[in-house]
């Protein structure tokens, strides 16, 4: 007697009688795969049973040091509200498929046409699609948007010499099958040196792309002027950014922003090793260019308001070699996770997250800089979630040593380490420069 | 059937040009029209742009397709349809007629003698 | 069986936006912020409910949608599975919600399970590496092309085209010409299979790779397939498996084994995780020892019991910005374990022998067979798309309509191993009904779902993307 798949559930008489109605002797026979190409052999995986694999699994991630992480650089966690985990677990939303045929499946279209909406709100664009997998592929698809639109001619993609090393490597990888060439321009104290900027863009100029906050954690100054110099030059200015930040830095739309692209996982995600979702925004101008899957409103043949997705031609399974992207699968779970913690903190707990995003950096910018061998923030900026602190000693063996003591930075120099806090973290941050004290 | 006018001359790729006059009006036929399906959006040139003839000159697209437009003929364009950015559907409902796309002023007329006729479209499209 | 989907309505609507319930404009003073004013917006609007005013609009939006297990999901080439309850709560174990910046040393629990998956997944393709970066398939696709581009030039070998059929997946097209190559469009022979003499055609000094599903988009096995393999090794090209049909071939055909160099496996299909509304997936790559080198970084390794992160040594980089979708990696890792051998080799199994019963009681033509998994009926002269759209009064969901396109007005099925005979039954009852119904019970079809049918073109014609739009069109 073999062990079936637990998930089929076909009893023995039943699969008899199926075999009968298709008039085959038994399910080998229904494989039409010449011999020189069967499998015969093993995969040698044992299988398990249901609570043996959660024991194994939770012992599995046991092995995981429990550290207090005061880590950021694009990947941020913030505390997930009850209600994102237990509706977002529906499995009419969890195991559902893209909305092709939306007549039935009107709840997840709704969810995903807030989600646009909630973004077009933040950044003040007219035009949201409902997901990239990352602020790196989104990153990558503005560059490779930036090549398509007819008013811009270039080829140059301008990015900050600090950009993050997984975002620029993705972004090579996405335009390496066109003419765009990727450059990179410096910074100045933890902000865009707009005056090399302005020397460095030019009429070949593709694309330029900022941050607000900058990896770094600083929060720009002259990002009106950058949206400026792109604009002359005739080229597309994108502002990356994360959804939390958005709710109190500046309107991405207000400083000429032409596409924008970000991190929105921030809210309604647990810190996942990285797991993401992309958001992009942009101009009306640039609609038809949009990569990925738009939610629309129409009308039904009842007379009422419904949502379909929309402007299809755009995609893969219609345009094929020439859509705007090779998307599919995208993120959408994760856009109605992050859309209902948007909703679950609404505008006024949306903006006061945002605030304690500057002043808990602050203050523990502060707190470090008071100990001895230690400097931060090192740029002379305001900053969000996150500064970089200089250290006297080496910044590895302080990282080192602050992981035995329970807790993980981010080393991002010889004698420089990152340090972000959010409202995780943040009643924390007493024992952290404790910590610091003790290793220093 | 699918009407083709004998005042003009066609494409392969399903665009045709008027031959009565000084300037050709540009447009896609009734065939393509209909392959196509609803027409929900048609970028076209600006007044002033130069055409050339075998190349594209714009876009139509409907809810399943996006099909290039080629240039049946060269020459300035001196008059676009902008009724087609609200109501696209006139390429639908009337091809040759309030669906027309451009306005172009022929820079060599002998290109039409490579366009198909009216009875060789015909038969193309058969 | 009988059957309404909820409908919550008002008016002209169904059930409220956010915003129309409430939203609220707060001013950011420069009193009360911590930032100069010039640094900060000048206000944010955004819905404004308390929670149990969401729990009910997310609860009723739920409502009005369908999936696995609502009944049966029959997308072909989208296996919709069953996703087992218990991977959710594996996924959400705390310990594993971890910084993707973490120093190796303290996450040896994740690099292990990584380390586990890769193995288990070059098992079960017959590769020799893999990496689990890609968060979905097409980025599979665009990965595994990029390290076929990087292959051949680092053998001083610039080659232009990849060739794909004309019936493949649209991401086959688009990740290649991503990646910056010509298209080779390459038609389906008589019975829906490559084209032996098309492709010897087709194939050149040029030829980067073939992409192919086996089984092909009407679940056919492609018979000649060693000779495929042959023929595009001798021009030097090499040989991509799209992963998207691999349900139907566990533990009886792996793709190593039959020439393929590169696969990628969409764990959302095969390894049964959520498809989540449209996502997240996960698109793993496998390769050929030779091409190990060329796979995006970081991979896992281990190293005396240590797991560790490296880069191969002529990696092409990342194609994410960390590691992919951690969290569906979890649950395809749980799942696989929780089937082992014999599980797996029986989900094919039932998946194809389903097919075969499901397609053995419809009214239906089915042109191309033998199939496995899945099967292309065909509405014949009545329009596939409106079949569909009456299928949905019978309670179940339709299959893929109108693709592949070489068989006309096609409906793609692919019921899965996991519905039983009854179900399946209630399927061919919802297939058949629909058939015998009249055009204008088909034109006015669907009913018994939230929405009326929705007319697609006038949506199209004046996009509304966002609540802001609809205000300002009146609404």
């Amino acid at each position: 007697m073999t062990r079936g798949s637990p998930y089929a559930p076909h009893t023995d008489a039943e699969t008899a009688a199926m075999l009968d109605a298709v008039g085959a002797d038994d399910e080998e026979s229904l494989f039409d795969i010449p011999e020189d190409v069967r499998f015969d052999g093993e995969f040698g995986i044992e299988a398990r049973g249901e609570r043996e694999l959660r024991t194994e699994l939770s012992d599995t991630f046991a092995r995981n040091r429990r550290l207090t992480e005061f880590l950021g650089r694009g990947h941020h966690g913030h505390y997930v509200p009850s209600l994102v985990d237990d509706i977002s677990r529906r499995s009419e939303f969890l195991t559902s498929y893209t909305q092709y045929q939306p007549e039935i499946t009107q709840g997840f279209l709704q969810v995903l046409f807030e989600y646009q909406s909630m973004l077009v709100e933040l950044t003040g664009l007219p035009v949201a699609n409902c997901s990239m997998y990352d602020a790196a592929t989104a990153l990558a698809e503005a560059a490779r948007l930036s090549n398509r639109v007819r008013r811009v001619s270039g080829t140059r993609v301008l990015v900050p010499e600090t950009l993050h090393a997984g975002k620029r490597s993705v972004l090579d990888n996405y335009v390496s099958g066109t003419a765009l060439t990727v450059e990179t321009y410096p910074m100045d104290d933890g902000n865009v040196d707009v005056d090399a900027l302005a020397e460095r863009v030019d009429q070949n100029t593709s694309m330029v792309y900022a941050e607000n906050p900058t990896v770094r954690g600083a929060i720009e100054e002259r990002l009106s002027e950058i949206g400026d110099i792109a604009d002359d030059a005739n080229t597309l200015f994108c502002l990356g950014t994360d959804i939390v930040a958005l709710g109190l830095l500046e309107e991405p739309a207000s400083v000429g922003a032409d596409v924008v692209v970000g991190e929105a996982d921030a809210l309604g995600m647990p810190t996942s090793y990285g797991m993401g979702l992309g958001l992009f925004a942009t101009r009306e101008e640039f609609l038809r260019q949009v990569p990925g899957r738009l939610v629309g409103a129409g009308e039904d043949a009842g007379g009422r308001r419904a949502y379909t997705l929309t402007l299809q031609t755009r995609e893969q399974h219609i345009r094929k070699e020439r859509a705007t992207s090779n998307i599919c699968t995208n993120q959408a779970w994760v856009a109605l996770r992050t859309a209902m913690h948007v909703a679950s903190l609404g505008p006024d707990g949306l903006v006061d997250l945002a605030k304690r995003c500057v002043t808990d950096a602050e203050s523990l910018a502060a707190e470090l800089s008071d100990l001895n061998g230690v400097q931060a923030p090192v740029h002379d900026r305001h900053h969000f979630r996150e500064f970089v602190a200089h250290t006297d000693q080496p910044a590895e063996a302080i990282a080192s040593d602050l992981e035995k003591e329970g807790f993980a930075v981010h080393v991002v120099g010889e004698h420089e380490l990152q340090v972000c806090v959010t409202d995780l973290n943040a009643s924390k941050t007493d024992e952290l420069v404790a910590a610091f004290e003790e290793v220093l | 059937m699918f009407e083709v006018p004998e005042d003009r001359k066609y494409l392969e790729s399903h665009e045709y040009a008027t031959t009565d006059g000084e300037t050709a009006t540009v447009g896609i036929s009734d065939f393509a029209q209909d392959e196509l399906g609803d027409v929900v959006f048609v970028e076209l040139p600006a007044e002033g742009d130069e055409m050339t003839r075998g190349e594209e000159f714009g876009v139509v697209e409907s809810i399943k397709a996006v099909s290039d437009l080629y240039a049946p003929v060269s020459g300035t364009v001196v008059d676009v349809n902008e009724e087609l950015f609200d109501r696209p559907e006139l390429v639908n409902e009337d091809p040759y007629g309030e669906g027309w796309m451009l306005e172009v002023e022929v820079s060599d007329a002998d290109e039409f003698d490579e366009l198909l006729s009216p009875e060789e479209y015909r038969d193309q499209t058969e | 069986m009988d059957y309404d989907q909820a409908r919550y309505s008002r008016d002209d609507q169904y059930e409220p936006l956010l915003a129309e319930k409430n939203a609220t404009r707060v001013e950011i003073d420069e009193e009360d912020s911590p930032l100069p004013d010039e640094l900060t917006r000048d206000a944010v609007e955004l819905p404004d409910l308390s929670e149990p005013e969401l729990a009910r609009h997310y609860t009723r939006l739920s409502q009005m949608n369908w999936g696995v297990e609502s009944g049966p999901y029959p997308l072909g080439s989208c296996t919709m599975k069953y996703n087992p309850s218990f991977t959710e709560d594996v996924a959400a174990d705390p310990n594993a919600a971890v910084h993707p910046d973490r120093s190796a040393r303290s996450v040896q629990g994740s690099l292990e399970l990584l380390y586990d998956l890769q193995d288990y997944l070059a098992r079960i393709g017959g590769m020799d590496a893999v990496t689990l970066q890609p968060p979905a398939g097409a980025a599979g696709e665009f990965a595994g092309i990029l390290v076929a581009k990087a292959y051949h030039e680092a053998n001083g070998n610039d080659r232009s085209e990849v060739v794909i059929p004309a019936s493949a997946h649209g991401t086959n097209f688009a990740s290649a010409a991503m990646a910056g190559y010509d298209v080779v469009e390459l038609p389906s022979d008589e019975d829906g299979r490559v084209d032996v003499d098309a492709l010897e055609a087709a194939l050149s000094e040029d030829t980067a790779a073939l992409m192919l599903t086996n089984p092909n988009t009407v679940g056919l096995f492609e018979r000649d397939i060693v000779d495929i393999a042959e023929m595009v090794h001798d021009v030097g090209g090499l040989l991509y498996y799209d992963g998207a049909n691999l349900n139907a071939l566990l533990g009886r055909g792996r793709p190593g084994d039959m020439g393929f160099d590169i696969m990628h496996y969409n764990v959302h299909k095969t390894f049964a995780t959520p498809h989540g509304g449209g996502g997240p997936g996960a698109g793993p790559v496998g390769v050929v020892e030779e091409l190990a080198p060329y796979l995006p970084s970081p991979r896992v390794r281990e190293r005396g019991g240590n797991y560790e992160l490296f880069d191969p040594e002529e990696s092409i980089g990342k194609v994410h910005g960390y590691q992919g979708n951690w969290l569906v990696l979890v649950k395809a890792y749980a799942y696989i374990a929780r089937l082992g051998d014999e599980g797996l080799a029986d989900s094919s199994a039932k998946a194809v022998l389903n097919a075969n019963y499901l397609a053995s009681q419809l009214d239906y033509e089915v042109p191309y067979e033998p199939f496995h998994h899945e099967f292309a009926a065909t509405a014949g002269d009545r329009d596939a798309a409106d079949v569909a759209k009456r299928m949905l009064d019978y309670g179940v969901h339709p299959p893929t309509t109108k693709w592949p396109e070489f068989v006309p007005e096609a409906m793609l099925t692919e019921p899965t191993e996991v519905e039983n005979r009854d179900s399946l039954d209630d399927l061919a009852h919802a297939f058949n009904a629909a058939m015998a119904d009249s055009d204008e019970e088909l034109a006015n079809a669907p009913s018994k779902t939230t929405a009326r049918r929705i007319d697609q073109v006038s949506a199209a014609r004046e996009p509304r993307l966002s609540w802001r739009a609809l205000d300002a069109d009146g609404e």
